[in-house]
């Protein structure tokens, strides 16, 4: 998938990245406000890219890993800017610039027209895909959030204040915010894989238990689950509950990854 | 113009040296008219804190500034000059400014960043104004002193974090639970550094729920005072999980609170947040705490390191607020340059003698006599320098006014006048 539209996104997308190296390079946020603008015109471009594509298709461009990639970048860039909106977190931009930078890369790289199998025309397809994306990006929000908590709890259990500490939010406002990914997450991707299951087991009979992908989106849905559980019965939070953020993040990459191991997920029709 | 300063400060004089020539504040406005009385001096302010004294004027060209100025203070403060004489400094022009600059900035500042500085020039500034020794020139500087000062601490870090351990105490809270609004406190112990920041931290927003002392009428006290309630100090254990924020300072020789107490804390609270400052010597809180997921404990010592290194962050910040100030003192020095008085005058002669010529050329006097056009000329002569007469008494007055600037600045916009 590569439309012009889609690559001036990623021009203004390039600029987040920059700003993103540069405060890495400087120790010291430089031009945030230009930085949050040019990532927020990324963020119009590509919405106008992923309209025009899915109008040219006649269809909800989900139907290859190209055009998944896009509008996973895409969700993910609306989640750091709602987050932004609420918190005004602006050091997770360092974190969450690169990432959109480099999915929207990947997209706008891989331009083969996929062939379209059968299966992939199924009307419910979209909305599992969709929704399993949301989850995701919700995931790697909370991962985010969870590598943030590891650092600047570091700084504050050593007693030696680093750059990072000066620069990164309060523990309290990191936790809660991972927390609030995973709560908005959970529904997304529980959904996303029960309408995966359905329409899976209606497509090729009792085999769908055996992809690797199927295993793997049950470990993930389950770690996802221990995390919103942990924290509300077990008041598992802070410490563990980044790490197992971060596990699931893991988890989600290699789910993500089986997409070229599965016959059904490779989106190419086999 | 010559704008002059001579001062001495905690960089360059000891205590004893300051305190004699410090000015009280009710001294001050007769200090300025005595000031003001001596020949050649046109506008003048004096800054006395502390820390400081300084006298800031705007001279005649080609006066002595530094005689003229340390024969002011020895008479005003009577003492003998000698005295003092080695331990000041004197800046002019342009050091004079960025000098002022740097003052209201708190770049000077015994502790970099303070904000009460600011506060005090403003008031020095008032105390002059209002006794009427600031002129246009020192107005300038000074109200864009103001600017600076503001400009430097919000894109600055020089006033960032904290650098006396009570604040730095409640910098670390806010670091862990964000906002300390409806958070709790436990003071253990009552000591004058461990009420200092707990009402800091109070004052944040925390709520104090328990104190408790050895003496038990004090706790009783601070409770009160705070709005909390007084525990007997046996009783204590039993109300720490309650509190998000443990403040203690007894005297007791041995750890009070242990790792295996935190970790029954924890349970009870749900893993929520703890942290505990312990600022007594012997330490009351096991450093093993600190081990203890959602658990912070901070010592006497690592609050000084933490403040050791906000002071390192100033100092790198101040770097910034240098480059700012310099940038400023040419702003502000080429605005000085742009509407000096002299050239003004001179400008305006030019361009109303200009006008009146190209008015004569276009009247086509051709048909008059000579001796009607030199009437006419002599008419139009006149008129011009009475104009020019009511402005020139106007405008002489102008560098004894605090708005004198802006009306330079009127009068060049109004007449065209090219910088």
């Amino acid at each position: 998938m590569s439309s012009l539209w889609l690559w001036v996104a990623l021009g203004f997308y390039s600029l987040g990245l920059a700003h993103a190296l540069l405060t890495v390079a400087r120790r010291r946020q430089a031009w945030f406000r230009s930085a949050l603008l040019a990532f927020g015109l990324g963020f119009i471009f590509h919405f106008v890219a992923l309209v025009e594509h899915g109008l040219a298709l006649g269809r909800f461009p989900v139907t290859n890993i190209s055009e998944a990639t896009s509008l996973f970048a895409f969700l993910l860039t609306l989640g750091f800017l709602v987050v932004y909106w609420a918190y005004k977190m602006t050091p997770l931009s360092v974190f969450a610039f690169p990432v959109v930078f480099v999915m929207t890369l990947a997209s706008a790289l891989s331009q083969r027209p996929a062939p379209v199998s059968p299966l992939v025309k199924a009307s419910w397809v979209p909305v599992h895909v969709s929704f399993a994306l949301v989850g995701y990006a919700a995931l790697i929000l909370a991962c985010l959030a969870g590598v943030m908590y590891l650092i600047q709890e570091r700084e504050l259990k050593r007693h030696q204040p680093h750059a990072f500490y000066y620069r990164l939010p309060p523990l309290d406002t990191i936790d809660r915010l991972g927390a609030r990914a995973l709560t908005v997450g959970f529904p997304f991707i529980t959904l996303g894989i029960l309408i995966g299951m359905w329409g899976a087991a209606g497509a090729w009979g009792p085999d769908w238990i055996r992809d690797p992908k199927v295993t793997l989106s049950f470990v993930l849905w389950f770690i996802y689950l221990l995390l919103v559980l942990s924290r509300v019965s077990a008041g598992w939070r802070g410490r563990r509950a980044a790490v197992l953020a971060i596990l699931g993040m893991v988890m989600a990459l290699a789910s993500w990854s089986a997409n070229y191991l599965s016959a059904h997920h490779a989106f190419l029709g086999h | 113009m010559q704008l002059s300063l001579i001062g001495l400060s905690h960089h360059t004089a000891p205590v004893e040296v300051r305190e004699r020539l410090h000015f009280p504040e009710k001294d001050i406005p007769p200090a300025l008219h005595a000031l003001r009385e001596r020949p050649g001096v046109g506008e003048a302010l004096i800054f006395s804190t502390c820390n400081r004294v300084e006298v800031l004027a705007r001279l005649e060209d080609g006066l002595e500034a530094l005689p003229l100025l340390a024969d002011f203070l020895a008479t005003t403060r009577r003492v003998a000059p000698e005295s003092f004489q080695s331990y000041l400094y004197h800046h002019s022009q342009r050091e004079a400014v960025r000098h002022v600059f740097r003052v209201a900035a708190s770049l000077d500042s015994m502790i970099l960043g303070e904000p009460q500085v600011l506060g005090q020039v403003k008031a020095a500034y008032a105390t002059a104004r209002a006794v009427g020794t600031i002129g246009s020139v020192l107005d300038e500087v000074l109200t864009h002193a103001f600017a600076v000062a503001k400009k430097v601490r919000a894109e600055t870090g020089i006033a960032g974090s904290a650098v006396s351990v009570s604040y730095a105490a409640v910098e670390l809270a806010k670091k862990i639970f964000g906002n300390l609004e409806g958070r709790n406190v436990f003071v253990i112990g009552a000591g004058k550094m461990s009420e200092l920041a707990a009402r800091h931290l109070l004052r944040s927003g925390a709520q104090a729920i328990f104190v408790t002392n050895r003496t038990y009428a004090r706790a009783q006290e601070l409770a009160t005072q705070w709005g909390g309630r007084a525990i007997q100090f046996d009783d204590l254990l039993a109300h720490v999980a309650q509190a998000d924020i443990i403040l203690s300072s007894t005297g007791c020789p041995h750890y009070i609170i242990k790792k295996e107490h935190g970790v029954r804390f924890l349970a009870e609270r749900k893993n929520r947040p703890m942290f505990f400052i312990d600022i007594a010597v012997p330490r009351d809180i096991d450093p093993e705490l600190n081990t203890l997921d959602n658990v912070f404990v901070y010592d006497i010592d690592d609050l000084e390191q933490v403040v050791a290194a906000n002071r390192r962050v100033r100092q790198q910040e101040a770097v910034r607020a240098e480059e700012i100030v310099e940038r400023e003192v040419d702003r502000l020095l080429g605005r000085l340059k742009r509407l000096e008085l002299t050239p003004t005058i001179v400008a305006l002669q030019d361009k109303l003698h200009a006008l009146r010529q190209q008015e004569l050329e276009r009247a086509r006097l051709g048909t008059l006599t000579p001796e009607q056009r030199a009437a006419v000329e002599e008419m139009s002569r006149a008129l011009v320098n009475k104009i020019l007469h009511l402005q020139l008494t106007q405008l002489k007055r102008l560098p004894q006014e605090p708005d004198g600037l802006k009306f330079i600045e009127f009068i060049r916009r109004t007449f065209q006048l090219k910088d």
